[in-house]
């Protein structure tokens, strides 16, 4: 183990100690939800940068497919199922849905991809407004309870961080994994991959349905946070405000996803309470991030301590940066198992 | 090389027993603040002194901030008049924006529940977020008023005995006797056009079951989605439905005056009769079209032309503090909100809780600035309903009422049961 991987190491376990001990350090009910608000958005947040980080796709749809599974929990408790059954059928949903969406943006890039990608989530906030008879139209879905084992706000809040943290360890492991290196190829050059024999559609459309299925599981603890879900949780407002975060913590960064959620919940309901001008004082912050941070907070904090490193005398630590997002080049042909364009070859 | 990997990995797997170890230990045992405190619920009743702790949210930025805005000026003015201390107890009034947001509202709900332990929450405007914030604030046994929020379901099928509609009509009830009016003035066909969601279909929906109980027909419903501004379309679309009267809704701003300019604008305004809701003919509308629309009917729970010393006070204090402007609907929910406070506590002293809420649903006021007001047993607005007409009145075009149709309940002439168990309306259910 060299130092920066210690030192990261042991931040980690820091911050999961402070989220373990937070409802025992006198804190209120109160915060504790903000603090779930907080994890929920960030692992939403986390599920769109591992698109944007690692398979260059910027989705402005993923909060449709977080309220599509929203809406399925919030069908299935309408119609008096049991929370197992909410789940099967936010599962159900969300799959159907990140499947349409991964299907037709899987050929598509950039700004394709973005407008696909909104399109989309218009869609589904089109349904969630129209179709009342089941979601309720504008009104939305209220009363929708969580299991009684999670039932207090305490447990559903360990309930989260277990989650958020097991999350965060899956999206990790798949892009340090050969698949996640392929992405990131695709993402470099998308040209390149396809001339060694990659499919890249399939690739784009598995990291969609990983994307997406962990989008929807985010949906589906939103829900159970808030007990209601209503259009606005598809709006466009909700997808681009993921972007932020991601772009505010950090592009392909493991934990910027979770400061920049924290920032931007923080600033609408904490900062919201004393300054009437709140939404400009979001995009100053926006502003400043991109003109002085361009990494986000927690790439350029990455950075910075790198460069300290490098000014430091003890020997420099190159391979694949703690936090950061990773570099490591694209595995050769060989070494990745089996994919789909393997028939492909001659 | 290989001894201190696997070192490391039994390092790591020391590490994790201990963190899962400790994540057990933890989690068995309940945090210091978790157990159940059951405030509230019961509620106090009947002391003299003390505060009475509001919280007040509605949406002050985004796209819904001169209607939020007006909501909580409209409030304010009461305690400003009629300062903040009723007999003994001090109301004190914490506003909290909520952008619109459900999401935020519940946040904000939240916020003043547990950190400023208000008494009662006020708000907020929109349907989605008065059903949200409803939901939660009866969860935890604090009174919820909405001065505002229309949507039907909020003292329907989603009514609760800590949630009042304090200052507005629901979106069906604030439209039925527009239908009656429209069929008792000889009119035998209609055309309605309403906005595409749960509002427009609830006021087309009273609309439509009022004129057909009187023996009308509505020949047929067009709807336009949000963010309509050209209504070229729909205005030659009510022109060739050919009907006697046009009946046209929509949920304040733009939309209004955009499409009465297109409606004068073909030339419908002599040959056309024509029936506006509460919003589509408000005092924004009257400003921007002022003389070209005098004469124009619609129908509302709010008529700012009233002939009334409750009214008249009321717009005088307002115009004074706010640039000479005529109060709004959303002003004068806020200020009917504060003066049904003001008159529980000067009944009651400092009450709180379900005994908070059952005082003000059996409050009743004879000349309100809404006329003669009281609630029904799901906590909703019962009151007169105006048929109004624009008017030039020393200078000001105001809604002038010419026909007032008094007690108007929320169940349209059914029996509470039976209107319950219908669905909610849609496109395709506007009712039996």
């Amino acid at each position: 183990m060299n130092r920066s991987r210690i030192v990261g190491v042991i931040a980690i376990v820091a911050l999961i100690g402070v989220g373990v001990a937070l409802p025992y350090l006198g804190t209120t009910a109160y915060v504790i939800s903000l603090v779930s608000t907080i994890i929920i958005a960030g692992m939403l947040a986390a599920t769109v940068n591992f698109l944007v980080g690692d398979g260059g796709m910027a989705s402005l749809g993923h909060g449709g497919i977080a309220a599509a599974s929203a809406y399925g929990a919030g069908w299935a408790s309408k119609q008096g199922f049991d929370p197992g059954m909410q789940v099967v059928v936010a599962i159900g949903v969300t799959l159907v849905v990140s499947f349409v969406y991964g299907l037709l943006s899987m050929r598509t890039s950039g700004i394709y991809f973005l407008m696909v990608t909104l399109a989309l989530g218009m869609v589904v906030y089109g349904l969630a407004y129209r179709l009342s008879t089941v979601t309720g139209g504008e009104n939305g879905i209220t009363g929708i309870r969580r299991p009684e084992w999670i039932f207090e706000y305490w447990t559903f809040y360990y309930f989260i961080l277990g989650a958020f943290i097991l999350t965060t360890l899956l999206l990790w492991v798949v892009s340090r994994s050969p698949f996640g290196a392929s992405l990131r190829g695709i993402r470099d050059s998308e040209s390149r991959m396809r001339s060694l024999g990659y499919s890249v559609a399939s690739y784009k459309l598995a990291a969609f349905m990983m994307s997406g299925t962990l989008a929807g599981f985010a949906g589906l603890l939103a829900v159970w946070h808030t007990h209601f879900v209503s259009p606005s949780a598809a709006g466009v407002h909700r997808s681009v405000l993921l972007i932020v975060m991601v772009i505010l913590g950090g592009v392909g960064t493991v934990f910027g996803p979770l400061i920049g959620a924290a920032i931007v919940v923080l600033v609408e309901n904490v900062l919201s309470n004393s300054i009437e001008r709140w939404p400009t004082i979001l995009g100053l912050i926006f502003i400043l991030v991109i003109l002085f941070a361009r990494d986000g907070i927690m790439g350029s904090a990455a950075k910075l301590v790198r460069r300290m490193q490098r000014r430091d005398p003890s020997p420099p630590d190159d391979t694949a940066p703690p936090l950061g997002g990773a570099e490591e080049p694209i595995p050769p042909r060989e070494t990745t198992q089996s994919h789909a364009s393997r028939k492909e070859l001659p | 090389m290989r001894s201190t990997k696997t070192r490391a990995r039994g390092r790591w797997s020391a590490l994790a027993g201990l963190g899962a170890a400790a994540a057990l230990v933890l989690t068995a045992c309940a945090p210091p603040g978790a157990a159940p405190d059951d405030e509230g619920g019961g509620g106090g009743g009947g002391e003299q002194g003390g505060t009475l702790k509001v919280g007040y949210i509605s949406p002050i930025t985004g796209n819904f901030a001169i209607a939020g805005q007006e909501m909580v000026d409209g409030w304010n003015l009461y305690w400003e008049l009629n300062g903040d201390e009723v007999n003994g107890v001090t109301v004190e009034t914490i506003v909290e924006d909520d952008a619109g947001n459900p999401e935020t509202s519940l946040t904000k709900a939240k916020k003043l529940v547990e950190l400023d332990e208000v008494d009662i929450v006020v708000g907020p405007l929109l349907a989605n977020t008065a059903l949200a914030t409803a939901a939660y604030t009866s969860s935890v046994g604090i009174p919820n008023l909405h001065p505002v929020a229309a949507a039907d379901d909020l003292t329907q099928r989603s009514a609760n005995d800590l949630t009042v509609r304090t200052g507005s009509m629901s979106g069906s009830q604030m439209n039925y006797p527009g239908g009656k009016w429209a069929a008792e003035q000889g009119h035998k066909t209609a055309v309605t056009l309403c906005p595409d969601y749960a509002f427009g279909w609830e006021s087309c929906a009273g609309f439509k079951q009022g004129f057909e109980e009187e023996g009308g027909e509505v020949v047929a419903q067009y709807w336009f989605p949000n963010g309509t501004s050209d209504f070229s379309t729909y205005v030659s679309q009510i022109q060739s439905a050919n009907a006697d009267i046009a009946f046209v809704g929509t949920a304040g701003g733009a939309p209004g005056p955009d499409f009465l300019k297109s409606y004068l604008g073909l030339g419908l305004g002599q040959s056309q009769p024509l029936l506006m809701n509460c919003c589509g003919m408000d005092q924004a509308t009257l400003r921007a079209l002022g003389s070209e629309i005098v004469g124009f009917n619609s129908v509302s729970w709010w008529a700012e032309g009233r002939d009334s010393d409750t009214v008249r006070e009321f717009s005088e204090a307002y115009g004074e503090n706010f640039e000479g402007k005529i109060p709004s609907a959303n002003v004068a929910g806020g200020y009917m909100t504060a003066s049904l406070v003001a008159k529980v506590l000067e009944e009651n002293g400092l009450v709180t809780g379900a005994d908070l809420v059952s005082a003000i649903a059996d409050t009743t006021f004879d000349d309100s600035i809404f006329g003669e007001v009281s609630f029904d047993d799901y906590n909703n607005f019962v009151g007169p309903v105006y048929i109004r007409e624009v008017q030039e009145v020393d200078g000001k075009y105001l809604n002038v009422p010419i026909e007032t149709y008094e007690n108007v309940d929320q169940w349209l002439g059914k029996d509470p049961e039976e209107a319950l168990s219908q669905p909610t309306y849609s496109q395709s259910f506007q009712g039996e």
